[in-house]
């Protein structure tokens, strides 16, 4: 391994060249695929191998800055991508972090809140991950025999019990009303776009990340979007986000180029992967993935939280191993499902 | 993307780059890097290593936007090159059904 060691002039550490790609490349596929940053898997990663904590937070938004800009492309091209609503999602986002910072800072002169804001992620991940798990396995399948037994009446394949919340949503008629013709929404009240948007802004800065995780759930969940449109429509937020980090945070000499460079070289590739396996599965395998997904990772925090508790280096290790299991677990799921999806379309097409 | 759309998204980057909200991300930025003001060694280094750790220490705005235009750049750069590979592989996209 000593082989690629390479020298980071910044951080003035040696690190291991492959081991920034491999890290860039699973993030870059989660990215693409989930429409998620992954500064949630990244800062850990780098922090356990050997990086100064404040260069495991600056150098990640840079490499998802890079990361983030082919895969919009990819799904623009795709036509998975609402901008309007994603732009709407960005300028009412800031003011929710706006908030959800000052109520931290606020708590932060009661006491530690690195406690409260875990035990929120913790929370969380773990609701959203069980509903989603819920939805998949007990909502979709009641539907979809429903919809088979009331052919007349039938229920459309893309409304869930859980869409049915964004139905109710969507029945609020406070105007001014909106409509979101690339998401298939006639209309809905610009107030409770506001709302949802607003909530999702308070979040990430309550828990001081970027939020792709949380944008992705509210959008399929609440505002009702096709899982695919909600990935790309996610990603422009994460775009956005992640450009005006690389900036501050480099202004701020918290991060290393070189690193950032060797990881985007991983992470472009593996983004590029990400966004074009949406084309090859449904968006209910999506949904339950990333339900896996956020469900492992709220079980990493909350080894981290024990580790914070006992002060055991076992519980921060297991941490570290969970997280990055689950990105290489995740990112070799996609490729393969990629690989044979792809595979059954050519063999279908060469009929 | 039109040159009109293009516009629209500067502006809304910049707004938001201005905006208030983005306070607790810089109110992090700034703790931190009350620790990170030591320069860094530059002695054993050589060329374009030096030239970094030089921007580095002496030019924080000049590094901030080298590192944006860096990654901007690569990210582009990369994304171009794996998608004609991954059409060259039979993986091209195009507009897809939203099928749930």
């Amino acid at each position: 391994m000593n082989l690629f060691n390479i020298h980071l002039p910044v951080a003035g550490i040696e690190f291991s060249a492959v081991l920034l790609v491999l890290i860039g490349f699973c993030v870059g596929v989660l990215g693409g695929f989930f429409g998620v940053g992954g500064g949630w898997m990244i800062t850990p990663a780098l922090n356990i191998f050997g990086f100064h904590m404040a260069f495991a937070i600056g150098t990640p938004l840079a490499n998802i800055f890079g990361q983030s800009i082919g895969a919009v492309r990819k799904h623009h091209r795709m036509g998975n991508i609402d901008w309007k609503l994603g732009l709407i999602s960005i300028i009412t986002s800031v003011l929710g972090v706006e908030i959800g910072s000052r109520v931290i800072i606020a708590l932060e002169k009661a006491g530690d809140v690195g406690v409260i804001v875990r035990w929120c992620y913790i929370f969380l991940l773990s609701i959203l991950g069980v509903y989603m798990l819920y939805d998949y396995f007990v909502v979709h399948p009641r539907l979809m025999k429903l919809a088979e037994e009331e052919a007349a009446n039938a229920v459309s394949p893309g409304v869930t019990g859980a869409a049915r919340i964004s139905d109710r949503l969507h029945k609020i008629t406070i105007p001014p009303m909106i409509s979101f013709p690339a998401s298939g929404i006639e209309g809905v009240s610009l107030w409770i776009i506001l709302l949802v948007f607003l909530l999702t802004g308070f979040l990430s800065g309550f828990m001081g990340v970027g939020g792709g995780f949380i944008i992705l759930p509210v959008l399929v969940y609440l505002i009702g979007l096709p899982t695919t449109i909600a990935v790309g429509t996610s990603l422009v937020t994460v775009l956005f986000t992640a450009a005006y980090g690389c900036f501050t945070y480099a202004l701020k000499g918290r991060v290393e180029l070189v690193a950032a460079f060797i990881m985007l070289v991983g992470a472009s590739i593996g983004a590029q992967i990400g966004a074009t396996a949406v084309k090859y599965i449904k968006g209910y395998g999506i949904r339950l993935l990333f339900a896996i997904m956020i469900i492992l990772a709220g079980f990493s925090v909350l080894t981290e939280q024990f580790y914070k508790a006992t002060g055991k280096p076992l519980f921060q290790t297991l941490a570290g191993i969970v997280l990055m299991g689950t990105a290489l677990a995740m990112s070799v799921i996609i490729i393969g499902r990629l690989k044979l999806e792809s595979q059954k379309e050519k063999s279908v097409s060469g009929k | 993307m039109s040159a009109k759309k293009a516009i629209g998204l500067l502006f809304f980057c910049l707004l938001f780059v201005s905006t208030p909200g983005n306070s607790f991300a810089r109110d992090a930025a700034e703790k931190e890097s009350t620790a990170l003001n030591q320069k860094v060694q530059t002695s054993r280094l050589s060329g374009i290593n030096l030239w970094i750790a030089e921007t580095y220490n002496s030019e924080r705005t000049l590094y901030a936007i080298t590192v944006t235009i860096v990654m901007a750049a690569l990210g582009t750069s990369l994304a171009f090159l794996t998608d004609l590979v991954l059409k060259a592989l039979g993986l091209e996209v195009s507009r897809i059904s939203h099928r749930e």
